[in-house]
Parts: structure tokens; sequence; C-alpha cells
């Protein structure tokens, strides 16, 4: 038996990667990068396409962001641009014709050509990040409620960054003049295929695009529970597996670095390849929970944990009306909408003593809006779900809107219909007490089919005849032209019956 | 000797731009002469170790270039400027040299002086911070000869170096290489035979891939006298005896081919 020579340790200088050459390097690339010079025209598209859009919606994160983070405008704005000067970059040497003189050299080409592309890509996320934060700032400074949704930033760098990888490695293979504009056109192409894909796509491995939001952008995300960080994570994983791919397929061509360095980047090429594929693995395992996409890999259950809050009360009617303190600003306006309703059905059983809001849980099948309200406990407490309503501010949801939603769902959770259309004689007990609350019966009708309510909106009112006539508001009529004491007499004496569904509309006054 | 060459050949498709060429040579000035597509810049790119030879033994600096570890020693100690010389157009002059000093793998504490040495010594020191798009060709070329010089090279392989140099800095440059010449071993490839008559202590000459000639400007010279060959300076017409000698060599053996 022999003795083992001791293994030579492998360090970055046998690969001749010491690191302060290479910051040298990066510091002239830095100097010299064509990246700045696009910067302008991306903080143009950054200004029109990603935050003018956003300041139209109700100033909460997860309403601003949706549009610029959650369904990735962000980083479609950089994208293309990003690839287009990242290939002019890594096209550098073959269209300059200073190939031969830098294959003549030292330091391996794999390493000085990272540091050109490291001189592009930290431009590019550096900028990245500063436009979102400039975004974020100007967000605070208009009073914006809610956490921002930082991982959503952070898996925006990160497609920055592989943007910026791909496109050097294309201009490395095709060193052209041509690279730059191929590399930005394969760019926008890949955003608007992500685009169609997220939208036509909402489950399994198609969320793993950066720019699909189904899901993820969840109504009270960051308000009354925190972002969940499953599916950014997965997409950090996904977009830094291309990275590494990109930049290891640069070093695998260049031939004559040696089998080594040419080894070590087919195992960085290999390395990316298995992160990008176990992203995607990952995403094809998401389930939609309640407050955001679980990915069960990844899933820490101390995300779901509710926030803690001192809520933001106020009085509809006499009755305490309290909101996530985000949500304050709408307090007025819930108020204003709620009281009315209180006023009719006060001193009935079932009326609510309180009024609390939850959490909203998303249901991708009706759009997220429209969630019912409940009542529930001794004494009863109605939950609003406000997040799953448009918002005052919101586009297409003006304020006597909110007030409507508000007052069909607090007096459809009263006459107990639940997530359905009710029976006739709750739909006309209904219909009677929104008419009570000041929504007259010739205008049910059409509020009721208008978007952004759920199906059964549409069935309560007279399916979508649009006009308030027929049996149910007939009977409402007669309900509603009940001295008050006598209305609020019969209710109180049929209320259980409606709730358990037994009464019929005959039985109405 | 620092370039050891041995029936070394190159071929790029059905064509050998070195067709067996063995070479010694040790410090000094090294002139290598030829007409266009006589194998010069081929020769150099297989010495600069840019360019595998297809066949035939290369030993650069007592090492061999075609293993990893010695080949990075190799362009440790390596200057080479080429005949088109490719630049990046934003960078500065000083930036230029200093990002070659870096990829040469100096030791980063001597950069700074060293370039600073190195645009001096081509005169460019007023444009150091002159950004390339904006210097004369000439200037280039100078620009490019620093980067070369920068990591004072125990090999330096130049391509056509006064291409482009007034007659002036044409004459300093040779007062340079001659400089250079004395702790190092430089190969000048170049169409003009005064440079090597001023400067090169040995030259060779290439035809057809082949070196057709090896020995001192003074020989180059004796060749040339009394054969009618055609030039204005005795060099010339060495150089034009010895390109007529080989060709009629050529012509020979090709018609004892067909025959």
């Amino acid at each position: 038996m022999t003795a083992a020579a001791p293994a030579r340790p492998v360090t970055a200088r046998a690969f001749g990667l010491t690191p302060l050459p290479l910051l040298r390097l990066l510091r002239i690339e830095l100097r010299r990068s064509t990246m700045p010079w696009l910067l302008p025209l991306i903080a143009a598209l950054f200004w029109f396409d990603s935050y003018r859009p956003s300041t139209g919606m109700p100033p909460l994160y997860v309403l601003r962001t949706f549009w610029n983070m959650g369904q990735g405008h962000t980083i479609i704005d950089f994208g293309p641009f990003v690839a287009g000067a990242a290939a002019w970059t890594g096209s550098r040497d073959g269209r300059r014709r200073t190939a031969d003189l830098v294959a003549g050299t030292a330091r391996p080409r794999w390493a000085a050509q990272l540091a050109a592309w490291a001189a592009a890509a930290i431009w590019a996320v550096a900028a990245y990040l500063a436009f979102t934060g400039a975004m974020f700032a100007a967000y605070a400074g208009q009073g914006v409620r809610g956490q921002p949704p930082w991982w959503w930033a952070a898996a925006g760098a990160a497609a920055v960054a592989a943007f910026s990888a791909a496109g050097f490695a294309a201009g490395a293979y095709w060193p052209s003049r041509f690279a730059a504009p191929l590399a930005a056109f394969g760019g926008f192409l890949a955003m608007v295929m992500s685009s169609q894909t997220g939208f036509r796509d909402t489950t399994g491995w198609a969320l793993i695009l950066p720019t699909d939001s189904n899901g993820n952008f969840q109504p009270d995300s960051g308000l009354l529970y925190p972002w969940l960080p499953d599916l950014p994570i997965a997409r950090i994983m996904l977009l830094a597996g291309i990275t590494m791919a990109a930049l290891g397929l640069t070093g695998v061509r260049v031939r004559g670095d040696g089998p080594r360095m040419r080894l070590l980047a087919a195992a960085v090429t290999a390395a990316g390849v298995a992160a990008a594929g176990t992203a995607v693995g990952l995403a094809g395992t998401a389930r939609l929970s309640a407050h955001g996409i679980v990915i069960p890999a990844l899933h820490d259950a101390a995300s779901d944990r509710p926030f803690r809050y001192a809520p933001a009360c106020g009085q509809a009617a006499g009755v305490p009306v309290c909101v996530n303190p985000a949500y304050r600003r709408w307090l007025p306006d819930v108020t204003a909408a709620l009281g009315p309703v209180f006023g009719e059905v006060a001193g009935l059983p079932g009326a609510p003593a309180r009024a609390i809001q939850v959490g909203a849980v998303y249901d991708s099948a009706d759009g997220g809006g429209g969630q019912p309200m409940t009542i529930g406990g001794r004494p009863p407490v109605l939950l609003l779900p406000l997040g799953a309503f448009g918002l005052p501010g919101a586009p297409g949801t003006t304020d006597p809107f909110f007030a409507f939603q508000l007052r069909l769902f607090a007096v459809h959770a009263f006459t107990g219909a639940g997530a359905a259309a009710g029976t006739a004689a709750q739909r006309a007990v209904q219909a009677a007490l929104l008419h009570g609350a000041g929504v007259p019966f010739a205008r049910q009708p059409s509020l009721l089919s208008s978007g952004g309510l759920p199906s059964w909106a549409g069935a309560a009112g007279n399916g979508g005849s649009g006009v308030a006539q027929g049996p149910v508001y007939d009977a409402a009529r007669r309900l509603a032209a009940l001295p008050a004491a006598a209305r609020h007499a019969w209710l109180a004496a049929h209320l259980a019956a409606l709730r358990s569904g037994q009464l019929t509309l005959a039985r109405l006054p | 000797m620092n370039v050891e060459l041995s029936d070394l050949t190159r071929r790029f498709g059905r064509t050998y731009a070195v067709a067996g060429v063995s070479l010694q040579v040790g410090p000094g000035v090294f002139g290598l002469l030829g007409p266009n597509g006589a194998g010069k810049t081929s020769l150099l790119r297989m010495m600069a170790t840019v360019l595998p030879p297809t066949s035939g033994r290369l030993r650069l600096l007592g090492r061999d270039p075609g293993s990893v570890g010695p080949r990075r020693e190799i362009r440790r100690r390596l200057g080479y400027l080429p005949q088109n010389l490719g630049y990046y157009p934003g960078f500065t002059v000083a930036e230029f040299v200093e990002y070659f000093a870096l990829l040469k793998d100096m030791p980063p504490g001597r950069v700074p002086r060293a370039v600073a040495a190195a645009i001096e010594q081509v005169g460019l020191g007023a444009k150091a911070r002159a950004k390339l798009r904006t210097l004369s060709g000439g200037m280039l070329r100078r620009a490019g000869i620093a980067q070369a010089i920068v990591n004072d090279p125990q090999l330096l392989l130049l391509d056509e170096p006064t291409a482009g140099l007034d007659p002036e800095q044409r004459v300093a440059f040779r007062a340079m290489l001659r400089g250079l010449g004395e702790r190092a071993t430089v190969v000048v490839s170049t169409h003009l035979v005064e440079d090597v008559g001023a400067a090169c202590t040995e030259v060779a000459l290439m035809a057809a891939g082949k070196v057709v000639f090896h020995g001192t400007p003074g020989e180059l010279i004796a060749c040339g006298e009394g054969s009618g060959a055609a030039g204005d300076a005795p060099l010339e017409r060495g150089y034009s005896a010895v390109l007529a000698a080989s060709r009629s060599a050529a012509a020979r053996s090709a018609t004892e081919t067909r025959a």
C-alpha cells in the first residue's frame, strides 16, 4: 500500500481568478459600459409604463404594485434594453477585432468576460433597484399603505440580471452588430410570450413566469397578511439558474482557457440548468391558499400568521365599525355605506352589533371580487372582507357603487343567502332592505348586474332582465310599503324561517 | 533560445499558411520579412499562442504552449501587437493599456506605474486620457505598442508595428526596439526592409509559408550584391534576390513534379 500524495488545494488563484485585478477590470468596465446610455430611455419607459398607470389605483401597495410588480411591467421595461446592451458588450471582441489581443493574455478569457458582463449587470440591476426604490419612495410620499412587495422587487432584479446574462451570452456566441438588436427583440418576444402564457395559464409551471400575477398578488397581501414569498423565491431560483447557465455557456466556448476552465464553465451551466429546472418543478407543485400561492417545499408557516394591528374604528348608525389602519381613509365611506343598512335592521335578531374587517380570500374563479360578508358570533359581528371589494378611487369603482356593494353584501349576509342568490323570499327581503337603505328598486337590477360582483348578484337582480318587476319585486315592494314598525315586527317574526330557506314568497306580507 | 520552432505548419483548409518552418531565436531584435501571404502573420499568431499549430513543435521561453499552465506562464511574459489592432473606442489610452496589463496578470501594485511608463515610452503621455476613438491611426498604433510592452515582456511579437507611423515616429520606434532587444526577444514582422536594417540583429525571409532565408541583415545584403535584383537600397536588393531565387526554385520543383 502506498501513501496517497496530499491533494493540491484548488484555489481561485489556480483558475486565474484573483479578486483584486478582476475588481480593477470591473472598474474600467463600469466606467465604459454602454448600459448607462440606455438608462434615460428606460427611465422614461418606467415612468410612463410602470409608475404612472399605478398612480390611478387606491393608495395601497398591493393595488399600486399589481400592475408594475405583479404583472411584471418593471421587468418588461428593462428586459429588452438590458439584453440588447449586454449583447453589445458580449459581442465586443468580435465586432472590435480584439479577439487575438485578449486571447493572447494570461488571464482566462472567461474571467475577463465575466468582468464585462458584471459591469453591464451591475448598472442594470442598480438602475432597476434605484427606479423601483424611487417609485416606492414616491408611494410613501403619497401615503400609500401596507408593506411593499420586496420579494417581487428582488425577483425583478434577478430577472434583469438574467436578461443581461442571456444577452451577453448571445453576443459572445454571435458577435456581430446585429447581436444587440436581435437580443433586444428576443427579450421583448420572451416578455410578450411570458405575459400571454401568464394570462392563459393560472396554475402549474406557468406561475414561475415573472409576469404572471395569478394568485400571488392577494387582496390583503402586505396589509392583513404578509406577502407569501414562496413564488418569488422559486422565480429567483429560476432566474439565477438562467443567469448561471448563460454565463457558464460563455465560458464553455472559450477554448484557450484550457480544459479545467471549460469544465468549470460546464459545471456552472449544469448547476444553472438544474436550479432553473428545480424552480419550474417547484412551481408545478404550487397551490392557491387563502392568502396566496403556497409552494409546500418552500413554505414557512410563519408567513400565514396575520399581522397584529390596532384597528381604526368609526360608528355606523351606532354600530362600531373597525378596519385595518391601512383602510382608515375609507372608514367614512364604509360607515356611510353601512349606516342605512344597520338602521334598517337595528334591533332585529342577528343584526350586527359590530363590524370588523377580515382578510379577503382569493377566489380565482370569481376574479377575486365580491367575496360575501358573513354575520356570526354572539353578539353578532359582521365580517367585512374589504380587500375583496373595489375601493373608491380604483378604476371602475365610484363612491356610489362602493356604497352599493357594501349595502348589498351586508343585506345579503343578513338574509342568510350565503354565497348564492338565495331563495325568492330572501331576494325579496334583500330588495326591500336595500330599498330602505337608499337603493331604489328601479336601480337595483342594473346595479346587481354590474361587473366586479359575484355571479349570484346577477341572478338576484331579477335574472338580468334589467327591470324591477315580477313576483320577487312585487313582494319586496309590499314589504317596503309597510310602516317601519310593522315591517320590523314582520321581519322579527320570520327571520329564522327566512335564513333557513323555508320561507316562501307567498308568506311575505 | 526564447523561440524554438521545429517543422511548424499551420493549415487553413487545403492551404498551408505556414509549411514547415524551423527557427531558433534568441534575445535581440528578429526581423520577419516577406511578401503578402507569405505566412508571417500566421507564424506570429502561433508564437502569440492564439493560433494552435497544425503540426510541428513550438517552444516559447523554454515552455510548451500546448499545455495550459505553461501557456499561461508564457502569456504573462508575452507582448503582442496584431496586424489589425482592434480596440475599444470608448476606452481612454490609459484604460486600454491598464486593461491589458490586468489581463496579462501583472501584479496589481505594479500596474499604474507600468501603464504610465509604457504610455510615455510610445510618446502618448499627453494623450493618456484621450479616448481611443479620437486618436489618429499612428497614435492608435502607438497605443497598441504600449499595451504590448506594458508588462515588460521577455518575448515581444510585433506585426507591422510601423504601419501608419510618420518618419519621426518610426525613427523613435526603431530606437525603442533596439532598447527592448537588449533584454528581450523581439520578433518584428514587416514589409519595410529599412526597419529591419535599422533595428534587427537577425532576419528571416518567408515566402509561400516557408523560411527561404535566415541570417543577419548583412548576409541578406550580400545575397543581393551582383544579382541585378530590383531595389533602391542594398537590403531591398537582397530581399528581391532571395525572393526571386525562391520563386524560380519553386517553379523548377513544380515542373519536375509534373514531369
